[in-house]
């Protein structure tokens, strides 16, 4: 049954489970682990879920604390401003032309000077539905401080690319 | 001229919009799952057992603290109860006059039983005492 639960909740929260371990990590492989981590934990405890929270906001909190703790036990991450900005939007879109991967790696690499909630905002509203009330489930913070630092984020994209 | 904001909008969508796993993720999450199921089974398998075999063990603990709560209370309480039970009768016999000795043969069994049933109440005492910890006051 528990196996069945999975298999319905896998293609609902995989994506949006991933963009956020993503989101902390800026790291792909890392971010598989923990997501893979984080589905294994929703295994285990699914049985003793009682319903209090909605699944989204369990999922959410649980890969939360697994993506803070995989930060916690790794070692300082390099800047995707170094020379791994290529990989890392290659590894974001493997189908993109050489021209616009250079246009992306300037991207990503302004999105990775921004403050870390701007930071993450930008990236999972970006990655989905564009849903500031799902963005806020997902980082657990308001949905007028995700507008806020959603619209404080495109500023200073706008103005750095300028645009 | 296209909107400045849109297009920062499709240039973030078309960055960040394919974020996704390894296409072999799901098959990837599936096998490890079985991997833990099974795992899972055998820890839940030990750790019946461990239970099953503590529980055994408490079970025989108990049981020998009764046997020797029983005999303590046989050796001591119930032949000081019976042996003062024994002299009081052989005392009070001579004083017994014959109609209550006609009452007592015609009850007998009702006497007898009820003695058994006295008897049988120390040792059942002795054990509430134990286990409420309360000392035995016999006067």
């Amino acid at each position: 049954m528990t196996d069945e639960a999975i298999a319905l909740l896998l293609p609902a929260f995989r994506r949006k489970v991933f963009g956020l371990a993503y989101s902390f990590l800026r790291n792909r492989e890392a971010a598989e682990d923990v997501t893979q981590d984080v589905f294994i934990k929703v295994w285990r405890a699914l049985p003793r879920f009682d319903g209090r929270a909605s699944v989204s906001t369990w999922i959410y909190t649980i890969a939360r604390n697994a993506s803070l703790s995989a930060l916690r036990a790794r070692r300082p991450q390099s800047s995707l401003s170094d020379p791994e900005v290529m990989d890392a939007v290659d590894a974001i879109d493997t189908a993109a032309s050489a021209e616009s991967l250079v246009e992306r790696a300037a991207l990503l690499r302004l999105v990775d000077q921004l403050p870390t909630k701007q930071r993450q905002v930008i990236m999972l509203f970006y990655m989905d539905e564009q849903s500031h009330e799902e963005v806020s489930t997902m980082l657990a913070m308001p949905v007028g401080t995700v507008k806020t630092l959603l619209h404080r984020a495109r500023a200073r994209l706008s103005a750095a690319v300028g645009m | 001229m296209s909107n400045p904001d849109s297009e920062l909008d499709r240039r973030l969508q078309a960055l960040f919009g394919g974020l996704d796993t390894e296409a072999d993720f799901d098959a990837r999450l599936m096998a490890r799952l079985r991997v833990e199921s099974h795992t899972d089974a055998a820890e839940r398998a030990i750790r019946v057992r461990q239970e099953e075999r503590e529980r055994y063990r408490k079970a025989l603990l108990g049981l020998q603290s009764w046997r020797r709560s029983m005999l303590r209370l046989l050796t001591l309480d119930t032949l000081g109860i019976t042996l003062l039970l024994v002299v009081a009768a052989v005392t009070a016999w001579p004083h017994v006059n014959r109609e209550v000795l006609s009452i007592s043969l015609q009850y007998g069994p009702y006497i007898a039983t009820l003695l058994g049933v006295l008897l049988a109440t120390v040792p059942i005492v002795g054990m509430w005492a134990e286990q409420t910890h309360r000392p035995i006051r016999l006067l």
